[in-house]
């Protein structure tokens, strides 16, 4: 199929159905009209490869617009659009008519929650199944991320909207009564003009009715996920649900729906009995959670925020460079402690390499001790600026008596309404939490306040966060970074690294974009760098570890755990594919000037 | 007929096709409530039989959903059709049903009479066959007489009984018969599959029509058999050949009988539905026929029938008199163990009916058998276009309940409920108990458990077996004198900092059914809330929380035990002795369990341990509390190449991409939680004669060892304490084994480990011998007579050198003078415990440093 004949960012259905009936028709010559798409179930028919060659081999990726709050009624409805968000919850399967015979053509009803074209009373029809996922934006996402994602810019935009929207979207968010409106008029006087009749005819009077509900409700803001003010409930075709995990970061690029119908609340009385039958989907009324149906889809990692993705190649040299810089700036930051800036860029490059048992290896946990409120915040504040700006996830949280008593840090299935009612600790992985434990006092924990410290306690140890589904709770594994501040060495949040903070200047330091996104970059890349080192060189560390418990008999098995995986960092960090022995006595060295500081 | 096919709910003006005062079935005005349905089934039946004659109106595979949005006429008629099929079904896509405009009334009945007469099946030349389907009526019928006829469990084939001669179900509807209670006959599938396996495959693939004819086939059975029984009886299927997992079901699934694991999370309410309507007329009194329901929709009569009173509009309904049947709705989902990693529990709406309204409650974990539905979502009343969308629920036929909830918490609730499950075997766990059977048949399984324990942690393997012991526990006996023995088994671990005595912990508290894992550093014992600290000086945070209560019958895991403050510790004298924790609180002393075993480690007081100095001085525990720990492992870290070689191996291997570590035969984590809370809940075992004979005389050669010949001081290797520990160690042994008689290996090993604990902890240094006294007391024998020694030595260097009444002697002077005198060596302090036993002896009075004879 050599270039698209609809309008793929303004029609996508189009596509789709003409794709679907040409298959049909061909399926149909090929058994002799006998269930020909009965095949298309689970199946895709052709309508994905037309629109992957669009998006990543055409470059149409950029001219599909980006759903968020801000321009949420402003997209039009069976447009394509793009969503970028954490996978809050999952909630199961929907079946639904997937294809059905009008007259003598099949048609589909894929990709959208009804169809132009009455369905015939009764019908032949499939029953085809979607997977549901109700999603967020990602928890704790810094705006770096949002900024240099390449999202539409108005230029971009111009394929789907009108002047006048385009207008509008340069004037930002400010969406008032008179954007809506001259939005509607921008809609009438389009000049795309949809290849399908009914389409263009649905489009308008769901524009419509758009407008004059939908854009109040959204400023008014009443949110179903605390914390967040958007979510999308995004329709996905064709996969296996494991393919999808809970807290998966992903880019879904679909259709984006909008249907009133199915908002219309059942006035009907003799219904009592289907309130419990009542799907979930009921409580996320479209006109406040967005329908999209997903074409195409895939898996983010912190590479997919950078920018300008690299173009060249991660050689050592140039990370040693990149190392260095970041590592200068992290002494600044820290106040001229250059012991603090080396574990602190180990931790920063840490994450969950292997689990085995009860037993997680590549975490490494970093414990600042001496720090005060005042240092805290001059220090604590500078830092978790350069960590917001360094990574694409992050959240500080205050770690006081009452935060603890009243923090929903646990995410809970709410059985009544069956939907997972997220908490604090529903993270995507490789996120960063730094906690200020200078706030914690003496005083009295309520029950729920020992749940989340167990549940803190947990994540620092086993990387696992517990879920409550009532019944039962369900252990969700996590890669979460974490870092604690606090006066002397904290019990409630036991590190794997203490470090006694000491810092000997103010920090004075601004870095320019340019390095910051060298910075990203090189987190990002050094953090998938894979590792193999050669059996010898673990021949010798095992030597070094036996010698080492000679003299010291007080290291046991997590210190040399601990150490092994500080060298591992270390030999990744200068972009080093094996570990060699020079990383080794580096960390040794490291290591022996913390145990001089915590004396 | 909307109560079973619960999403059918048409428009309310429709009128309904199923009220037909006329049905030549005497069933059907007659029949009990509950047995609306299947009255309902009864004339579905009857419809049935004009499909065949309508073939060509079939085109179309898949009915459309509910016809309310076509008005017209034939959309009407059409839709009747089906809504007289739906008493269990509702319309959806995907089934054989047809969708023709039959006129029905008349013509359904006019075919129930043949129909119903059970040898009219038969007697019809022509094979009837369901539209859609390849299921002939007839021969299904006589399919369904012969099973229920002729079908004989094999089970019983060996039993000669007159009364046996009939088939199994033939008894069980006599059964039904006599009771005259029984609403429903249970029917084992698998009993289906072994007489009829085409019969089962037709039952599974098309429900809703096998499931009509068996009703019809077992209404006429009872006819026969008792003309005058006029209760219904309703078909329940179970124990399907294979069950769907929840999130596999699919689309293809729908309108199949399928067989779901699942737990409950939540019940609606009792809807009661009402069935038959009865309406008095206010003007005359009179009280109408009963007015069948269809569909949430009663006709009220609008005039009265009495004759002389005809009145007008004055029919009342009227409540009592009316028929209700129940009706629920429950949330079914998906069990722990069924989610994939990283993902969420899935859920189905599940529509229970009569009987089995309120057979589950939220937190069962139940097996439900019934018929997956799909209905289309509802759109408004005026909406014209059809929503695409479809609502998924189960039509439940049977409910089981597997296991209470999770299999190792220990619940004596009666899991029984005889209306749902007459069956008391438990399906679901029947397998794996069999796996764990066979498991505990292996020759090697204590040492297999002993290395599936923690299999991250060497050597040790005592110790480990140990904690096993601790794990699976002995038996709590309660006297009828009210004297009870604790049947757990109390653990510490002493030891240098550094020998995974945290990680054994750890993985303990994994292991064990509601396990709390605590530090003792600020564990209040009793503390309900829990209270954060912070130390001034160093600025660390502490949480204190409260644990023992938390873990009755579990394992309650204190690290960093010699940290705990004093006043817990004694709480502790009380939880593992008594098994109780006072809280005093507001004036009110109240008693709470605390039946847990205790698993505590601790640091030895100077960093390491020092082995010349007693387990007392080491750590700084009281022996009070020391000698109630059933085991004391001492775990010192050897400084043994080989072991600090063999752990940088492991550390390396974890860190390895790709770990080639040397796999050994273990029992991954869930089989031995299984395992553990089977063999603690199922297997109590007892004392065999021959193990309580050498148990004795392992006990007394125990005692005897510590007066052994040639030696003049009396060590006590044994005392009561410890024979209570080996008859709990080996009855936790013979546990390990599913074996409910502890025999004379249990007992033997029992001793080896104790004695093994106590070679560590109890072996008083100086001479080094087993003393039990130093636990019990923390002074072992050598020491005590050291000290008698010294006592002598001081008495009579007092008596020499002092005058009574004489001048006060400074205690520096008295040590120089002793150390002269006597060889051993002696110490300030130990002058000091001498002069103050000399000072209750009334022979020297203490000031200060000076000591004066009195």
């Amino acid at each position: 199929m050599v270039g698209p004949q609809y309008d793929l960012v303004g029609n996508p259905l189009g596509a789709v159905r003409a794709t679907f009936e040409r298959a049909a028709v061909a399926a149909a010559a090929e058994s002799g009209g006998h269930e020909p798409v009965a095949a298309f179930r689970g199946k895709d028919w052709g309508a994905g490869e037309v629109f992957r060659s669009f998006l990543f081999e055409q470059g149409g990726l950029d001219k599909v617009p980006v759903l968020d709050e801000s321009n949420l009624g402003l997209i039009k409805p069976n447009t394509l659009v793009r969503f970028r968000g954490m996978v809050q919850d999952m909630l199961g399967n929907e079946f639904y008519v997937g294809a059905f015979k009008d007259g003598s053509t099949w048609r589909t009803n894929k990709f959208s929650d009804s169809s132009p074209f009455s369905m015939p009373h009764p019908c032949d029809s499939h029953l085809w199944e979607r997977h549901l996922f109700h999603c967020v934006p990602v928890p704790g996402q810094n705006s770096w991320t949002r900024e240099s994602s390449p999202g539409p810019d108005v230029r971009r935009m111009s394929s789907c909207l009108t002047p006048e929207q385009r207008e509008k979207r340069k004037r930002g968010a400010d969406n008032d009564a008179m954007d809506v409106s001259e939005n509607g008029n921008g809609e009438a006087s389009s000049s795309k003009k949809p290849k399908d009749d009914d389409v263009q005819i649905s489009n308008s009077s769901l524009e419509m009715s758009m407008n004059e509900e939908h854009v109040p409700e959204i400023n008014g803001g009443d949110h179903h996920i605390p914390g967040s003010s958007f979510s999308c409930l995004v329709k996905v075709y064709d996969m296996a649900e494991s393919q999808v995990k809970l807290n998966d970061v992903a880019e879904f690029i679909g259709v984006y729906t909008f249907d009133p119908e199915l908002a219309a609340p059942s006035d009907n009385s003799d219904d009592i009995m289907f309130d419990l039958i009542e799907d979930v989907t009921a409580q996320l009324p479209p006109s406040k959670v967005p329908r999209l149906h997903c074409l195409v889809w895939r898996n983010l990692s912190a590479h997919d925020f950078l920018s300008r993705p690299p173009s060249v190649e991660p050689s050592p040299i140039l990370l040693k460079g990149i190392r260095q810089s970041l590592l200068s700036h992290l002494t600044l930051v820290l106040g001229k402690d250059e012991l603090a800036a080396q574990c602190l860029l180990l931790h920063l490059l840490s994450r969950l390499r292997n689990k085995v048992d009860v037993v997680t290896v590549g975490r490494l946990s970093l414990n600042f001790i001496g720090f005060n409120r005042e240092s805290v915040s001059i220090f604590g504040n500078q830092l978790n600026n350069l960590i917001q700006r360094l990574l694409p996830y992050s959240q500080a949280i205050p770690l006081s008596i009452e935060y603890l008593n009243t923090a929903t840090l646990q995410p809970r299935k709410d059985n009544h309404s069956g939907r997972l009612v997220t908490g604090v600790l529903q993270l995507p992985q490789g996120t960063h939490l730094t906690f200020d434990e200078t706030l914690l006092q003496s005083g009295s924990l309520t029950s729920k306040g020992v749940e989340n410290t167990m549940l803190l306690k947990n994540l620092m140890e086993s990387q696992t966060v517990e879920y409550d589904f009532e019944f039962y709770k369900l252990e969700m594994a996590t890669d979460v970074q974490l870092l604690t501040l606090s006066e002397g060495k904290s019990n409630i949040l036991p590190s794997d690294l203490i470090v006694p903070f000491r810092p000997s200047s103010v920090p004075a330091v601004n870095a320019n974009s340019e390095e910051l996104e060298s910075w990203r970059w090189y987190l990002a890349t050094v953090k998938s760098l894979s590792q193999s080192t050669e059996t010898e060189t673990y021949q010798i560390i095992q030597d070094e570890m036996v010698s080492a418990m000679q003299d010291d008999r007080s290291l046991g098995c997590s210190e040399l755990s601990r150490w092994l995986t500080m060298a591992q960092i270390m030999a990744a960090s200068f972009g080093e594919n094996s570990l060699n022995m020079n990383h080794w006595q580096m960390v040794k060295e490291l290591e022996r000037l913390r145990k001089e500081r915590l004396q | 007929m909307a109560s079973r096919g619960g999403g059918n709910s048409p428009p309310p003006s429709v009128s309904s096709p199923d009220v037909r005062p006329s049905s030549p079935l005497p069933a059907t005005n007659s029949s009990p409530p509950q047995s609306g349905r299947r009255a309902g089934g009864r004339r579905r039946r009857g419809s049935a039989s004009p499909y065949p004659s309508s073939p060509s109106l079939g085109g179309f595979e898949t009915p459309p959903p509910p016809g309310r949005c076509t008005p017209s006429g034939a959309g009407a008629a059409s839709r009747q059709q089906r809504q007289n099929w739906t008493g269990r079904f509702p319309p959806t896509p995907s089934t054989p049903m047809s969708t023709d405009d039959v006129p029905l009334s008349s013509e359904a009945g006019d075919e129930d009479t043949p129909e119903t007469d059970g040898a009219g099946a038969g007697a019809d030349a022509t094979p009837v066959f369901v539209w859609g389907t390849n299921i002939s009526v007839q021969d299904v019928n006589a399919a369904i007489l012969r099973f229920l006829r002729h079908f004989r469990d094999p089970r019983d084939a060996g039993r000669v009984d007159p009364v046996m001669d009939e088939g199994k179900y033939m008894r069980a509807i006599h059964r039904i018969l006599e009771l005259e209670g029984g609403e429903s006959l249970d029917v084992d599938a698998h009993d289906v599959f072994d007489h009829d396996p085409d019969l089962y495959g037709k039952m599974v693939r098309y429900p809703l029509e096998v499931l009509a004819i068996f009703d019809i086939v077992l209404m006429d059975l009872v006819a026969r058999i008792e003309p005058l029984f006029e209760k219904h009886i309703q078909t329940r299927i179970y124990n399907l050949k294979s069950s769907v997992c929840l999130r596999n079901l699919n689309p293809s699934d729908i309108e199949k009988m399928v067989s779901i694991k699942g737990m409950i999370i939540r019940c609606s309410s009792v809807i009661p539905e009402l069935k038959e309507a009865v309406f008095r007329c206010l003007v005359c009194g009179f009280y109408s026929e009963p007015v069948m329901v269809d569909r949430g929709r009663v006709t009220e009569p609008h005039i009265c029938q009495k004759e002389q009173c005809k009145a007008t509009n004055s029919m009342t309904l009227v409540h009592n008199r009316c028929r209700f049947a129940d009706k629920q709705i429950i949330k079914l989902q998906e069990t722990p163990d069924e989610i994939p990693e990283g993902g969420t529990p899935h859920t189905v709406s599940v529509l229970m009916h009569d009987k089995l309204v309120d057979a589950g409650k939220p937190g069962d974990r139940v097996e439900i058998t019934g018929i997956y539905r799909a209905m289309s979502i509802r759109v408004g009343p005026t909406q014209r276009t059809v929503k695409s969308i479809f609502k998924t629920y189960i039509d439940c036929l049977h409910i089981k309940k597997t296991d209470k909830s999770r299999l190792h918490v220990e619940d004596s609730m009666d899991i029984d409920n005889p209306n749902a499950n007459k069956t008391t075997e438990d399906d679901f766990l029947r397998d794996k108990v069999e796996k764990l059977k066979e498991l505990s048949k292996l020759p090697d399984i204590y040492d297999r458990l002993t290395r599936s324990l923690a299999p991250n942690i060497w050597e040790l393997d005592d110790v480990k077996r140990g904690l096993l012991c601790q794990l699976f526990g002995g038996n709590p006996l309660r006297l009828p004198s009210g004297a009870s023995f604790r049947g757990d088994i109390n653990i510490l671990l002493v030891g240098d900092p550094g020998t995974s005595k945290s990680q054994l912990l750890q993985y303990m508290h994994k292991l064990s059914p509601r396990g709390i894992y605590t530090s003792g550093r600020g564990s209040s014992a009793v503390g309900l809330t829990a209270y954060v600290t912070k130390d001034p000086e160093t600025g660390e945070t502490v949480l204190e929380s409260g644990a023992l209560v938390l873990s009755d019958k579990g394992v309650c895991c204190i690290d960093e035990f010699d940290k705990m403050s004093d006043n817990a510790r004694s709480m502790l004298h009380e939880v593992m002795e008594q098994q109780t924790v006072s809280i005093a609180k507001a004036g009110i002393i109240a008693s709470l369990n605390a039946r847990t075993s205790v698993l505590a480690c601790a640091n030895p007081t100077e960093s390491r341990y020092n082995p010349r100095l007693s387990v007392i001085d080491n750590i700084h525990l009281p022996p009070t509390l020391l000698s109630r720990f059933d085991l004391i492992y001492l775990i010192l870290d050897k400084a043994d190449e080989q072991t600090d070689r063999r752990l940088a191996k492991h550390i390396v291997s974890l860190h390895f991409e790709n770990p080639n570590i040397e796999e050994i035969e273990v029992l991954d984590l869930p089989t031995l939680v299984a395992y553990i809370s089977y063999a603690r809940k199922h297997i109590q075992p007892l004392l065999s004669d021959e193990a309580a004979e050498e148990l004795t005389r392992g006990y007394v050669e125990m005692r005897k060892r510590g007066n052994s010949p040639g030696s003049r001081k009396k060590v006590i290797t044994a005392t009561a304490r410890q024979i209570e520990s080996l008859i709990r160690l080996s009855e936790a042994l013979a546990r390990m084994r599913f074996s409910e008689v502890v025999e004379v290996r249990d007992v033997v090993e029992a001793f080896r480990l104790l004695e093994v604990a106590m070679q560590q902890s109890a072996t008083d240094h100086a001479t080094g011998t087993i003393d039990m006294d130093l636990i019990m007391t923390g002074i072992s024998a050598s020491e005590r007579q050291r000290r008698d020694n010294l006592v002598a030595a001081t008495r009579n260097l007092v008596m020499e050198k002092m005058q009574l009444g004489g001048p006060s002697v400074r205690m520096i002077e008295l040590l120089e003078e002793l150390r002269k005198q006597s060889s051993m060596e002696v110490h300030l302090h130990d002058l000091r415990s001498a002069l103050s036993t000399l000072t209750t002896e009334g022979a020297v009075v203490i000031h200060g440093d000076s000591v004066k004879r009195v």
